[in-house]
Parts: structure tokens; sequence; C-alpha cells
């Protein structure tokens, strides 16, 4: 029990960084991103390209790739995105559906179909009697909450207040000189970098392949939905709780059940409460 | 012209396109007679998501499922003795039942939200698809029965069946978006806000409008099984939806006719990037091109486009660019 708890920390905590990559562009541009699974997959294949085919450091690679992760942000939100501010939902949704599947198209174009395997990024894991913790599982945790501490403290900052801002109301804060291109774009790059680490951390000692980032979003979407798309603590616990309940599923039911515990999870979650199990009391309009 | 006169072309124009389906068994190579089947299936689901994403404005991403849901079902009743006409109705009906339940947080849920729920819907859908081997076979696969008639082989049957289909569809939904019903949906698009106090119950037309694209979604699929005469659960997924997508709004999303040419659009890509010139050229795109160019349509559709193509004579006459297509009344 104690062990299926801790593995399902440690999936959950990747839930929750893919979740903290949503509330960025939602509390920003209000643009729930169906793309982010994808988004943090590509810099992911980078990331192992350098390391594997040119050789570079395994930690020097990452961060290139995270690097590679808010280039392409900033260029998406560019491209696309900027263009559709104060459109309806409906149509970025579409948007980023459009996105999603480029991206993962691409993937598959440059890397191929075939599973390739990532290496981990620590070793080791200690024994308390009945539970063994691995440094992985630890790490990974530690790196989610770690980006969430964060993310609240730079939602409280002069460019966090301004991000707020702008989702609220693109218009005003112009008027008061904040340049809201720059926010949104911001925002974006954070987002993708986030996501690219969710991706990282998921597939770590395991295997990529371009269905790697489609097997995160949902659950990430769960996470976000449990935080009412607004609240960063919310999206936190929606992935931890989400992680430990798949594997609870997996462990005492079947396989086929922790696989559909995000599903089952994300119907019931908006049809008793749609604005959030921890999220704002009153429905944001939408 | 007078009424006469034009009714009288109206008649005899239908009257030759009718004997021009009838009779395309006999001059119609089989490789195109299965293509333009295939596009008739498309544009059978297609109508139904016009009503409830375009007439009703609800994001609906769970019809690869719903249409896997009819394929499944009217093969599984079938092959168990059920007679095709019966097996297709009965499973589109449940198709249709499953269709309302994803719809019942319609009434509470908006934008994004109900895009998300119907997202986990389809994958639950296809997960199902998967996990219950007993009735689909799983990943393996499941062979369908073909339809039998005498004097007349399958494939010219499955062609007869989609375009009667497609026809009636067509009418139907026509007559139907010209009614009160059809112009209560619009209503629920366009001033939900103001639909209580009209006396129109907005959940009610919602319900309505997800149960008559799920049922279409079923009854495609059921012919569609009997096209591809082999069921494999990733044919319902992801890829499917985003081809459902990009019909859609390649087409007009508005307009029953779009969902029509949106169906040759995504046929006629795929075939042009299956075809022997682009993969002797580029042979990587034959894997991944097909969803590349969906993704990239649906971006470009998107950003450029969003009444789709039968937008585009309406937009050429007049010179004002229309406001955004997806809120215009017909």
């Amino acid at each position: 029990m104690a062990q299926q708890v801790i593995s399902g920390l440690a999936a959950g905590s990747s839930y929750a960084l893919l979740a903290l990559g949503l509330v960025v562009t939602m509390k920003t541009t209000s643009v729930p991103n169906f793309a982010m699974g994808a988004m943090g997959l590509l810099p992911v294949y980078v990331i192992r390209s350098l390391w594997s085919q040119l050789h570079l450091p395994y930690g020097l690679a990452i961060l290139a790739g995270i690097v590679v992760a808010f280039g392409m942000g900033w260029v998406v939100e560019r491209l696309t995105i900027r263009h559709l501010i104060g459109l309806s939902h409906f149509t970025t949704v579409l948007m980023t559906i459009g996105i999603w599947f480029a991206l993962n198209s691409i993937v598959g174009l440059l890397w191929g179909y075939e599973p390739q395997p990532l290496p981990g990024l620590v070793s080791g894991s200690f024994d308390l009697g009945q539970v063994v913790v691995t440094n992985a599982q630890l790490m990974t945790l530690a790196v989610g909450l770690a980006i969430a501490g964060w993310l609240i403290v730079f939602f409280r900052t002069t460019w966090g207040v301004r991000m707020r801002a702008v989702a609220e109301d693109p218009l005003v804060p112009r008027l008061l000189g904040v340049r809201v291109a720059t926010i949104s774009g911001l925002s974006w790059a954070i987002a993708s970098g986030i996501a690219a680490i969710a991706v990282l951390l998921s597939a770590q000692a395991s295997v990529l392949n371009p269905q790697s980032g489609d097997d995160l979003i949902i659950s990430g979407f769960v996470a976000a939905t449990a935080g009412g798309f607004s609240s960063i603590g919310g999206a936190v616990i929606g992935g931890l709780a989400l992680g430990v309940l798949e594997n609870l599923a997996g462990a005492y039911l079947s396989g086929a059940a922790a696989s559909t515990v995000a599903l089952l999870g994300i119907m019931v979650i908006l049809l008793v409460r749609p604005t959030g199990l921890l999220g704002p009391g009153t429905g944001r309009e939408v | 012209m007078s009424p006469a006169v034009r009714y009288g072309a109206i008649g005899f124009g239908v009257l030759a396109l009718g004997a021009g389906f009838f009779f395309a068994p006999a001059y119609l190579n089989a490789y195109l007679m299965y293509l333009l089947t295939w596009i008739a299936i498309y544009a059978i689901a297609g109508t139904g998501l016009t009503v409830l994403m375009g007439w009703t404005g609800q994001i609906a991403l769970a019809h690869a499922g719903l249409f896997g849901v009819g394929a499944y079902a009217t093969a599984y009743l079938a092959g168990h003795g059920w007679p095709w006409p019966l097996a297709a109705l009965t499973s589109s009906t449940a198709s249709a039942g499953l269709g309302a339940l994803v719809g019942l947080p319609a009434a509470r849920l908006r934008g994004f939200y109900l895009a998300i729920a119907t997202l986990a819907f389809g994958e639950l859908l296809h997960q199902a698809f998967v996990q219950l081997t007993p009735l689909t076979r799983g990943p393996q696969g499941m062979a369908v029965a073909p339809i039998q008639l005498d004097g007349i082989d399958t494939p010219s049957l499955v062609w007869y069946l989609a375009m009667v289909m497609l026809a009636a569809v067509m009418v139907t939904l026509t007559a139907l978006g010209r009614s009160r019903i059809g112009r209560c949906l619009k209503a629920v698009r366009d001033i939900e806000s103001a639909t209580g106090s009209l006396g129109i119950s907005a959940m009610r037309y919602k319900l309505l409008a997800f149960a008559i694209s799920a049922f279409l979604a079923g009854l495609a699929g059921a012919v569609f099984g009997q096209l591809i005469t082999f069921l494999t659960p990733d044919l319902f997924d992801l890829p499917l939806l985003v081809i459902f997508l990009v019909q859609l709004f390649v087409g007009g999303v508005n307009r029953l006719s779009g969902a029509l040419i949106g169906a040759i659009f995504v046929i006629a890509v795929r075939e042009l990037l299956q075809s022997h010139v682009v993969s002797s050229l580029v042979p990587a795109l034959v894997g991944s091109g097909q969803t590349l160019a969906f993704g990239l349509t649906l971006i470009l559709v998107v950003r450029y486009l969003p009444g789709g193509l039968t937008s585009l004579p309406g937009r050429l006459r007049s010179r004002r660019p229309r406001p955004a297509t997806l809120s215009q009344v017909e």
C-alpha cells in the first residue's frame, strides 16, 4: 500500500507539472492548451538526440532542451495564439488541437515511431523497512513541488501580476503600459518549459515515443481541472491524488482500471463541481 | 424563371443525379467507388457534427469513439444473427444514448470544460474497444461479416446503402434546420441566456443535438464497418477525431453542405499523400504526413478561414469581411 502511494506520488508529480503548464497559459492568455503534452514532448526528443547523437553531457542536454522548449513556446504563441486573443474558447481549443497533431507528427517524422530509451537522471534507492524509495522518485516529487513553489512566488512578482492582469482583461493593462504581447509570449515559453520537464520526468529511465505526450495530457487536464484551472496548489494536489489513485487501482483492481481512473475522474469532477474541486467557488465566465 | 420551370429543372436534376448514382457501380472503377462510399460515410457523420457544433455551438470531441460504437456494435449484433438493418439501427440508438449521456454535463459546462469532458469520454470508448475483448476482440481486431442481398455484390450494396443514407440524412436535416427545432438549436448557440425567458429549454435542445449527432456518428460507423470489413480500436482514436474536425471546419461548420465538401477534402488529401508521386518524392511523408497535413490545415483554417470553404462565395460577394462565422445566423 505505502509502496503504491510512493510510486503514485512520483507519477502524480509529472501530472501536476503538466497541469501547472496548463494553468500558466490559462491564467495569462486564457487558452486551454490541448497541445501542452506535444509541446513538452518535442524538446525531450531534442534532449535525447543531443545526448545520444552529439554525446553532450546529459545535464547540459537537458538545459539546452529546456531552452528549446522556451523558444518553441514563444514561437507557437507568436504564430498562432496571438492572433486569436479575444476569440472564444471554441476557436482556441480547435487551434491548440491543430498544434497538438502538427507537433506530434513532426516528432514522428523526425524521430520515427519506434520507442526510444531515455536514461535515468539519478540512481540508487533506500530501504525504509517496508517500502523502498528510489532517489528518482524523490527527485521527481521535489522538482514538481519546487516548480509549483516557484510559480506561486512568481505570480506575486511584477511580471506575474502583469500576467494575471492580461488574463483578466487584455485591453486595460495595455493602456497602463504593459506589453501584452511580451507577457503572452513569455507565459507560453514558461509553460512549454514546464511541460518539457513533465515529459522528461515521466519518461526517465523508461522509453520515449510520440504518444508519451498524449498519455500525459488527459492526466494533466484532470489535475488542472481539480484546481479549477487557476489554483496552483489545486493542480499539484490534483496531480498527486490522481497518481496515487491510479497506482492503487492498478495494484488492487487491474491494469485496465488504472488507465481509466483519469478518464472517469475528469467526468466525475466536472459533473459534481464544474469549477474544480479546489477552485474558486464562483465559476469564472468561460 | 417561373416556379414551374424552376421546380421542373430541379426535379430533372435530382432524377439525373439519382440515375447517375444508381448506375454508378456499372461504370465506376472499384477503387473510386470505394473512395466515394468513404466520403459519403464521413459526410453522414459530419452532418451530425454540423448540427451539434455548428448549429448548437457545443464543442464535442467524443465522436470518433461514438463512430466506433456504431461500427463495433453493429458488427457484433449482425455477427450474432441479427438482420443488419436492425443491428445498425439498434447500435446507432445506443450511440445516441451515449451521446446524450456525455451531453448531460453540457448543460452545466461551457467551452473548454466540455471539450475536456468529451475528449475524455472518447478516450474512454477507445479504452473500452481495447479492453472489452469478449465483445471487440481488442487490438487483435474483429472481422465484419459482409451484408448479403441476392443479385448484388457487397461493394455495390454498401455504395447504395451509403448514398441513400446520405441523401435521406441531408433531406431530413435540411428540413430540421428550417423547422422550429432548428431555430431553437441556433438560439441556444446565439442567445443562450435569453432562451429561458423565451420558453426554450437550452438543456433539452443541447441534449437533442448531442443525441442526433451521436446517432448519425453511430449510423455512419455501422456502414463504415461494411466498407472497411475489419475493425481495430485504433481506427477510432485521436487521428479520426482530427479528421472529423478538419472535415467540419474546412467545409464550414454552419452548413450541411460543408460536411460533404469537407469529407471530399479529407479523402482527397489522404489519397494525394498516399499517392505514388508523393511517396516516391518524400517517403517519410507516408506515415505521419497525413496527421501533419491535417494538423496544419486545422491551424490555417481556424486562423484564416473560420467559416470554411462554404463561406467563401459569401465572403467574396460582400466586400466587407463578415463577423466571425461561428456565430453567424443563417
